[in-house]
């Protein structure tokens, strides 16, 4: 809305008639991001039957020999071949798969977390917020990216210590990694949240009526928290993918198949004479991040959740 | 800007504020919205005149159209405003800036929102005093605890250190009309001054108002929906409409004597003390008109209880009654035959009556 | 004055949980005795060695003691031994520390820099074009993660404009100031972009409703110029998302700068806490960590006690309460 029509609207659009619904169409940039979504979706799950997206291990030969960055972006390659002559498309793709997974996985565990912290601390107040709030605290007080480092190395070697940990591999390390992560912001905001639910009318006459702190959470506030949980989660989905490449950048990302982080840095050194091997997966990562934003910041809009818009 | 208040010294002969056929029409993706559609009147040196009318008649946009306070984006303003017989209609806010707070200044409604709550309110009073005045800070500052004497706060010299979160919502607005007063200006507008208010302080706001008012010979512009809060305080009255003016006259005419079937509404819905307790008020029926697509005809008629097929085909001239100083819009105004043909008809059939509240 | 000893404590039981569970994490699972010795060490090595790298360090006491005898080196500055290195932690943390502070400082500066007037203009002139490209531009730059924009700006900066030479090793300003800036310009430049960004969105809609408020309107309807109504009263209004957010983004700023340095190739704590936590340094994984936790404590606490400072209601309240 402009100025003017904010200004008008003490006034005069009160006397006026609400003006009819005109269906909105969405805009731009969140079309834009559905649909880069949805086809890196669909690209990931069925790479394998898909004619054009290569195998991940296929090497392109230039007059039957491979060799570092022999092909540039064109037909036979489109975004060339990394340094062991790999389709960097191709590789982009198969990456994609792992990346969004960790990223979709460590946001329902944030989530679940969050939420458990989050209504616990908001509802009951005192002595639980304090507690929570100490933990929400010393989660954010450590870096996260640092935070992250300290938790896949330690897992990596307890693994080695403690056999039960086994099926704990680099996926699965990083996912319950970036779901900690995950859990502070998320209870912060779910926290505040729950503390407005808790005044509300309809919360206080479920009270009033007996209904247990359990039945109440669960029928009254739970529900009303959906739309800042989803709206959180998806642009929170964003800021966890680009963690999982900052991981994968510094050396701690899943060895296969290798993420975009990781593909960027390798090309680091080459960057002059093979800008391709970095340039596109970091398009895709961008790409990935600002549709996430993107759609979270119009949730964020039409729910009016201030803390989640970016 | 000096030149203007000076070129146009402060006793000539032109009224001190001229209004001719004033439109303030904002564009919205409605359509264009005509809040304020061809007003034009007079208002003398030292004289107040009383704004009256619903919300969304236009009122307080024409208070701001005058100041120029609208934003330019999306905002056509037609007509011609003289102050001081200067135009001053066509003037950008760059320009109207030297005529702000030193010229003409303006109240606020909502005293609680009016001040900026992380500053000393001595610093808001002086700020003005230092930026057209050129006061020193020292003279500034004896200056604002002048002023503060003068809108009867006591303490003043405490207050002025306070931040307005400290001060009660009388005494806010009390600040407030010491800041708008600061500079000495020649027209006040108040919009709507009281309506925030504890009913106890707002007299006291109106019956100060109106003092410094006369002390200083100020003009002031009264802006509000309450004809009661201008019974006692203006000198004239204007009644605004759809964003028309309906009716004008001096306050003693208008009460006496009232033509516009509206202001006689607007009177009945006021409470009075001679009234037997219980009395039911009577509340105009329908909403204001769409300012987009506003009605043919009296703007008026469809919520008029004496509207006839005229009123809703042709738009009433404003004319002057036997006394040129009271003009009203309407082709059968209150005590015309048909009006009393009416009246009589609409006490056979009371259902239409009780169909209003 | 009760208000701000409350703050205090909070954040001060924080810290010390936070390093207490770096140090505890950082030995669970080294069970066997003179197991954290022989990790700190690495390779392998004489068992007289672990032994009396043991017995120094009391890595084979329990937890809360060896907390303690950390805690006490702490306040004499003494961060441990750093084993791969072989020498004091803070003898050889001191460079580096030094990098990562000039990153810090520099891209908050320039973040704000940057982020204040262009916010306060597009707020000014909202809805106008530049308002919206401006408002696309920092859209944009949000999403960009620092692992992108290190390579791009690199391409841009250093290789294809070639504008700044390859990263000497001269870092300090007092040696050469000249190269000094040269050095940093690109890797604050990745640091400062998503920044400005994030602050100049969280201003602007602030702005935004600030300059919708009566007194606003009042301060133009006293003839306070625009500018000064802009930066007198409009801005010190709306400062709070900012300067809560100031508190947010330093962790994700070290972060950052752990990106850029491995990136750049730049000696810094977060280039040194990546080796450290690889190598199993457990002294310096806990020196550099409590730095940091440390930083972005007290940087809360600032921003928490700045409120006051800027708003005097809350300065009322806390004085009451």
């Amino acid at each position: 809305m402009s100025a003017t029509a904010e200004l008008i609207s003490a006034d005069i659009l009160l006397a006026t008639k609400p003006p009819r619904r005109r269906r909105k169409f969405p805009s731009l940039g969140v079309v834009f991001a559905f649909i880069w979504l949805i086809s890196l979706t669909v690209c990931t799950l069925f790479a394998a039957y898909i004619p054009f997206i290569r195998d991940y291990d296929t090497q392109i030969k230039v007059n039957g020999k491979t060799g570092r960055y022999n092909l540039g972006p064109g037909w036979t390659a489109w975004m060339g071949t990394d340094a062991s002559s790999h389709d960097v498309f191709a590789r982009s793709i198969h990456g994609a798969r792992i990346t969004l997974m960790i990223g979709v996985l460590a946001t329902i565990m944030g989530l679940v977390l969050g939420t458990i912290l989050g209504v616990l601390a908001g509802y009951f107040g005192g002595k639980v917020d304090r507690v929570v709030s100490i933990i929400v605290d010393c989660l954010l007080a450590l870096p996260a990216l640092l935070l992250a480092l300290l938790l896949v190395y330690r897992m990596d070697d307890l693994k080695s210590v403690y056999t039960w940990l086994g099926w704990l591999d680099r996926k699965w390390e990083i996912t319950l990694t970036l779901g900690i992560l995950a859990t502070a912001p998320l209870a912060r905001i779910v926290r505040a949240q729950t503390m407005g639910l808790r005044e509300r009318e309809f919360v206080l006459a479920a009270r009033s009526l007996g209904a247990k702190g359990g039945r109440v959470i669960l029928r009254e506030i739970l529900p009303n928290l959906v739309p800042a949980m989803v709206t959180v989660a998806i642009t929170g989905l964003g800021i966890l993918i680009a963690a999982e490449g900052a991981l994968a950048f510094l050396g701690l990302g899943v060895e296969r198949p290798v993420t975009w982080g990781k593909m960027i840095i390798d090309g680091r050194a080459d960057l002059k004479r093979a800008w391709w091997a970095t340039v596109f997966p970091a398009t895709f990562l961008f790409l990935t991040v600002v549709s996430f934003n993107m759609l979270g910041d119009r949730l964020a809009r039409r729910f009016d959740i201030r803390e989640a818009a970016i | 800007m000096s030149n203007i208040s000076q070129a146009s010294s402060r006793d000539t002969g032109a009224p001190l504020l001229e209004l001719t056929d004033v439109k303030t029409h904002f564009r919205t993706r409605r359509g264009l919205v005509r809040a304020v559609d061809g007003v034009s009147l007079t208002l003398e040196r030292g004289k107040s005149l009383g704004v009256v009318g619903e919300s969304g008649s236009g009122k307080t946009i024409l208070s701001r159209s005058i100041m120029g306070l609208l934003p330019t984006k999306g905002t056509e303003r037609h007509g011609s405003i003289r102050f001081q017989g200067q135009e001053i209609g066509n003037l950008g806010r760059k320009q109207m800036r030297h005529i702000w707070g030193r010229e003409m200044a303006m109240i606020f409604q909502d005293p609680m929102t009016s001040l900026n709550p992380l500053m000393k309110i001595g610093r808001q009073i002086t700020e003005p005093l230092e930026i057209h005045l050129g006061m020193d800070k020292d003279n500034a500052w004896a200056t604002a605890e002048r002023l503060l004497q003068d809108v009867r706060i006591p303490e003043g010299a405490r207050r002025l250190h306070q931040y307005p979160h400290e001060l009660s919502g009388g005494m806010r607005q009390r600040v407030m009309i010491a800041i708008a007063m600061a500079c000495g200006p020649t027209l006040l507008f108040a919009d709507e001054p009281t309506t925030a208010l504890d009913v106890t302080v707002q007299a006291q706001i109106l019956d100060l108002l109106n003092d410094q008012r006369k002390e200083r010979n100020m003009s002031l512009i009264l802006v509000t929906h309450d004809l009661g809060v201008v019974a006692g305080h203006t000198d004239e009255i204007a009644v605004m409409y759809g964003g028309k003016l309906v009716e004008k006259a001096p306050t003693r005419v208008l009460f006496a004597d009232m033509k516009m079937p509206y202001t006689e509404a607007l009177m009945q819905s006021i409470p009075k003390i001679d009234d037997p307790s219980h009395t039911r008020l009577l509340a105009i029926g329908g909403r204001p008109p769409d300012l987009v697509n506003p009605p043919n005809g009296c703007r008026f008629a469809p919520r008029c209880l004496y509207a006839r097929d005229r009123c809703l085909t042709e738009e009433p001239p404003l004319r002057a009654t036997d006394n040129p100083e009271h003009t009203y819009a309407c082709w059968y105004p209150v005590g015309s035959a048909e009006y009393y043909q009416a009246k009589a008809r609409l006490a056979e059939t009371p259902v239409a009556v009780g169909g209003l509240d | 004055m009760r208000y701000a000893l409350q703050r205090f404590t909070q954040f001060l039981i924080v810290f010390f949980l936070v390093t207490f569970g770096v140090m505890v994490f950082m030995r669970i699972g080294l069970n066997k005795p003179g197991d954290p010795a022989r990790t700190m060490l690495g390779g392998t090595v004489s068992q007289e060695l672990i032994d009396s790298t043991t017995a120094k360090f009391h890595l084979d006491s329990n937890y809360f003691v060896q907390y303690w005898f950390w805690l006490k080196g702490m306040l004499t500055l003494d961060f441990g031994y750093s084993a791969p290195n072989n020498m004091a932690v803070t003898t050889y943390l001191k460079p580096r520390v030094l990098t990562t502070v000039f990153l810090g400082v520099y891209s908050i500066f320039f973040a704000l820099v940057i982020a204040v007037p262009l916010a306060v203009y597009q707020a000014y002139k909202r809805d106008r074009s530049f308002d919206k490209l401006s408002s696309f531009a920092t859209f944009f730059f949000i999403s960009v993660p620092a692992v992108v924009l290190a390579p791009l700006l690199k391409y841009v900066f250093i290789d294809w404009l070639a504008w700044f030479p390859r990263l000497s090793s001269k870092i300090y300003p007092w040696d050469d100031l000249v190269g000094h800036f040269k050095n940093f310009f690109v890797p604050v430049l990745v640091l400062t972009i998503p920044l400005a960004a994030v602050w100049t969105r969280l201003l602007r809609a602030d702005m935004v409703q600030t300059l919708q408020s009566d007194f606003i309107t009042l301060a133009s309807a006293k003839g306070v110029p625009p500018s000064r109504v802009l930066w007198g009263h409009a801005l010190r209004n709306s400062v709070f998302s900012l300067v809560t957010s100031v508190g947010f983004q330093l962790g994700g700023l070290v972060g950052g700068a752990l990106i850029v340095e491995a990136y750049f190739n730049m000696k810094g704590m977060g280039s040194l806490l990546v080796v450290a936590i690889l190598s199993s340094d457990l002294f310096t994984v806990q020196a550099v960590s409590a730095i940091l936790v440390a930083c972005v404590v007290l940087v809360n606490l600032g921003v928490d006690l700045s409120y006051a400072l800027i708003d005097p209601r809350i300065r009322h309240a806390r004085a009451l309460s």
